[in-house]
């Protein structure tokens, strides 16, 4: 891979090189020409008289073949930019087949309906989204009277055929989750909600956010965030700035005194949590005519405050409806292209071994993620270097070690162990399931 | 794992899932220069002759000048339709060029990004979602919606609506009992379902005859065995049982309940053939035989996907850093005897997406990821009395937002209260 001139850059150029080659347009032109000579021939003979008739026609023989080679020439040349195209999709894009002999996800056709169809909700395509919804709902209505009419599907790819009960009682349950029974109307209403806000907080305008922060103040308070309150102080910050900055109407409800009046008036619920904050914000009125000096001036800086808290804002509604503040397909999706090239290393080794993908639970290879797209703790044994399930779980021994509760009971030597870490020693009784 | 590498792209590998992308134009023009191709010598070869034994037969005064003029006329009228047919394939041509090179110009965007914590990759990788999931609206036949997002999304050149709603013609022809287009698709490609051994043409043929025999007049029967003479019998060498089957059906009337007849009979063999038909078609253009989007979401949540993700002790699993919350308005996830429990205490949180109500579901069925190394969210880890991990900065921090008192912590998950004589250090090594 030393030869650092990008593929792709390569490819680009190729590809515009042989967009300026000659193509059928030519070949076009061509049968064109022919059509005119034949034209002008017909004329001519039905204009001259009978004697002339052969020597026309006999004129017109070499001009009408070279013009058929013309149309040929342009025939190859289109044929020769395809090879080209060709060449250069091989050699700076060469074809890797995908793993495609097994389709794991196939069985799942209504979860990743539901799946997408939030996807488009939460990304605020209500339109896309409901077409989505109802082109998927009438697909399945179809689907089940020509399942009524046929008694023995012979679909290869749904699955339906040779299932154990296990697997029937799974694909029963998640033919629960199909869109009908996911509220999507509640749903896009949320999501409805959720765009207002941010696009009010685009242009600036905290009101909505601050009324939903409000409404929502108990939980809010309860995870821990700071959220009503952030934007209250910006709120307070963004007034102070005054009209000129704000583009706000110049009433007694802007500029200082504005701002004044909205701490007055908000400030109080947040003084047990947030005093010395406010305390600040106060004191800051009296720089007021020269804040970039005052030792205040940070608190006034804004440059990327509404950005910030319109993703704390995302970040907490999704988390208040239970999901996740990134798009989760979006996740999983970039995930798969990060993850794809070690599963397709892993299938060519063991096609060429003839060896299984046995490992039901656990992936057999690892996947590096980048750092971001890690949410729970890892914990894998340092001893059995198993990761801990709900079978084998972590388990915390007198000194402070951790060690996989598998491992412990292998440790043991009647109920006593001696920790592979340090030099103490325990009995089983004392060690203790933990939860990271 | 992670690890800083992980975050670079490495852009051999990053584009496994858009290699179609690219791919099927290429394979595209190939059919359409093809056409063009068997159109032109055609007709050409026609005028040439046509030419030239007007020539002949006016030199040797074998042909008067309104013999000249009608066969003018009617070399003409040939080049005409030609051009006709040669123009759609040129328009044809530009529109692909057109799209090949806007789809590379999306390819090439990514190498000038080397990290995934790019904001540009975001963008990108964002558009490579639009694209999968259109691509997944449109095997499914769900054609509206992928047009209203290809649309919305502005990316027209970039997804394949055409080929796919044309495919899902044909297809849904089959599923509605008419081989005719699906035949006719068959005659369009003949040559390269004959190296690809497809045995769809046979079937459709066995179909028609099937069709034949269902009816009980004696002239559709005999229409069925001209039929499978002139179309069946031919394939004998290939596929010598299914023709002996397909000669036995004649002495089967359709309720029959012996094998292999009865099943010959079922309807059900019009979504086999709609099948047999998708699989034709796909393998011909180089598409995968399954939407991309499962590609990707097979690896993609696996790689995700921890033992924590589907624990049975959903609320205990998660952990002050990146928590799930448990107070999904999903069915049966309120029942848990604890009083709404709160997953998270400091404002940097976000759900993880294989928790996520989205995922959940679908990604029960797949293995975890795999570990190596122990991976901690949080450090100085704390042991609680009920048992629970946190990181001492994480506890601290909820205390201090909780306004408790001096020497007491509270629980980021169940807000129990403890006094911080009572942790206890745990090492992880």
């Amino acid at each position: 891979m030393a030869s650092e001139k990008p593929k792709l850059e390569a490819l680009e150029e190729e590809y515009l090189k042989i967009d300026k080659l000659p193509r059928l347009t030519k070949a076009v032109e061509n049968v064109d020409k022919i059509i005119e000579l034949l034209s002008a021939a017909r004329d001519q003979v039905a204009a001259a008289p009978e004697s002339h008739t052969a020597i026309t026609i006999t004129k017109l023989q070499n001009p009408v073949k070279t013009a058929f080679e013309a149309v040929n020439d342009g025939l190859k040349g289109a044929a020769a930019a395809h090879k080209k195209m060709g060449k250069a999709l091989d050699k700076s894009f060469p074809l890797k087949p995908l793993p495609t002999d097994h389709d794991a996800m196939a069985d799942h056709v209504p979860l990743i309906n539901r799946a997408v169809a939030m996807h488009l909700l939460r990304e605020g395509q209500f339109s896309v989204a409901s077409t989505f919804i109802s082109e998927v709902q009438s697909a399945s209505k179809s689907e089940e009277s020509a399942d009524l009419n046929e008694p023995m599907g012979e679909g290869d790819d749904d699955g339906d055929e040779g299932m154990n009960a296990d697997d029937a009682a799974s694909t029963t349950s998640s033919e629960n989750y199909d869109l009908s029974s996911f509220h999507s109307q509640e749903l896009q209403q949320s999501f409805a909600e959720m765009y207002n806000v941010l696009q009010e907080l685009k242009v600036k305008n905290l009101v909505p956010a601050i009324k939903w922060a409000r409404k929502n103040a108990v939980e809010l308070e309860a995870r821990g965030s700071n959220l009503e309150f952030e934007l209250s102080r910006l709120q307070f910050v963004w007034l102070f700035k005054g009209p000129s900055f704000n583009g706000l109407p110049d009433d007694e409800n802007n500029g200082h005194s504005g701002a004044l009046r909205y701490a007055r008036s908000n400030f109080a619920r947040f003084q047990d949590r947030h005093l010395k904050e406010i305390n600040r914000l106060a004191c800051s009125m009296a720089f007021a005519p020269n804040i970039a000096a005052s030792p205040y001036k940070q608190l006034f800086a804004i440059d990327s405050a509404f950005s910030d808290v319109a993703s704390s804002f995302t970040r907490e509604f999704c988390s208040l409806l239970g999901l996740s503040a990134e798009s989760p397909l979006y996740l999983a999706a970039t995930a798969g292209a990060l993850a794809l090239p070690q599963l397709m290393k892993y299938t060519q080794k063991t096609l060429a071994k003839g060896t299984e993908w046995t490992t039901a639970n656990e992936m057999a290879f690892e996947t590096p993620l980048p750092e971001s797209m890690l949410y729970h703790s890892i914990f894998v044994c340092p001893v059995s270097k198993e990761q801990t399930t709900d079978a084998n779980p972590p388990m915390v021994i007198p000194c402070g070690h951790v060690l996989a509760k598998e491992t412990l009971r292998k440790l043991c030597k009647g109920p006593r162990f001696k920790c592979p870490y340090c030099p103490s020693e325990g009995i089983i009784q004392d060690a203790r399931q933990i939860i990271l | 794992m992670a690890d800083h590498g992980a975050a670079k792209i490495n852009h051999d590998n990053h584009l496994l899932l858009d290699q179609p992308l690219l791919r099927l134009p290429y394979e595209l023009l190939r059919k359409n220069i093809r056409s063009a191709h068997y159109h032109i010598e055609w007709d050409t070869n026609a005028v040439k002759d046509l030419l030239k034994e007007t020539a002949t037969n006016s030199i040797n005064q074998k042909a008067t000048k309104e013999d000249v003029v009608n066969n003018l006329d009617q070399m003409l009228a040939r080049m005409r339709g030609l051009k006709r047919k040669l123009s759609t394939y040129a328009e044809e041509e530009n529109r692909l060029y057109r799209q090949s090179t806007a789809r590379v110009a999306h390819l090439r965007e990514l190498s000038d990004i080397h990290t995934v914590e790019d904001v540009k990759y975001e963008t990108w990788s964002r558009q490579r979602l639009d694209r999968l999931i259109v691509d997944y609206m449109l095997r499914h036949g769900f054609n509206e919606s992928a047009d209203a997002l290809a649309k919305d999304r502005n990316m027209l050149e970039l997804v394949d609506i055409d080929t796919f709603v044309t495919m899902s013609k044909i297809r849904q022809s089959l599923e509605n009992g008419s081989v005719q287009e699906a035949l006719a698709w068959c005659n369009e490609n003949k040559k390269e379902l004959r190296k690809m051994q497809s045995n769809l043409e046979f079937e459709l043929r066995c179909q028609q005859y099937i069709e034949l025999n269902r009816s009980s007049s004696s002239t559709r029967l005999l229409d069925a065995i001209a039929h499978a003479r002139k179309h069946i019998i031919p394939f004998s060498n290939t596929y010598p049982t299914e023709v002996s089957h397909i000669a036995g059906l004649l002495a089967y009337r359709p309720d029959t309940p012996y094998e292999p007849y009865a099943s010959l009979y079922s309807t059900g063999r019009w979504k086999m053939l709609a099948d047999l038909f998708t699989d034709a078609h796909h393998k011909l253009l180089g598409l995968p035989q399954f939407p991309l989007l499962h590609i990707a979401l097979s690896s993609g949540l696996s790689a995700l996907k921890t033992p924590a993700c589907h624990s049975s002790q959903q609320n205990q699993s998660h952990q002050g850093q990146k928590p799930h919350k448990s107070s999904t308005p999903g069915p049966g996830k309120e029942e848990s005897p604890e009083p709404r429990s709160h997953g998270t205490a400091s404002l940097q949180t976000s759900v993880c997406p294989i928790c996520s109500t989205e995922l959940n579901a679908l990604a029960k069925n797949v293995p975890y990821a795999h570990h190596s190394k122990s991976h901690l969210l949080e450090h100085d880890l704390m042991l609680l009395p009920n048992g629970r991990v946190y990181g001492r900065v994480q506890l601290d921090e909820y205390a201090q937002k909780s306004r408790l008192g001096q020497g007491e912590v509270k629980d980021l998950v169940t807000g129990e209260r403890f006094r911080e004589a009572e942790l206890k250090k745990v090492f992880i090594t």
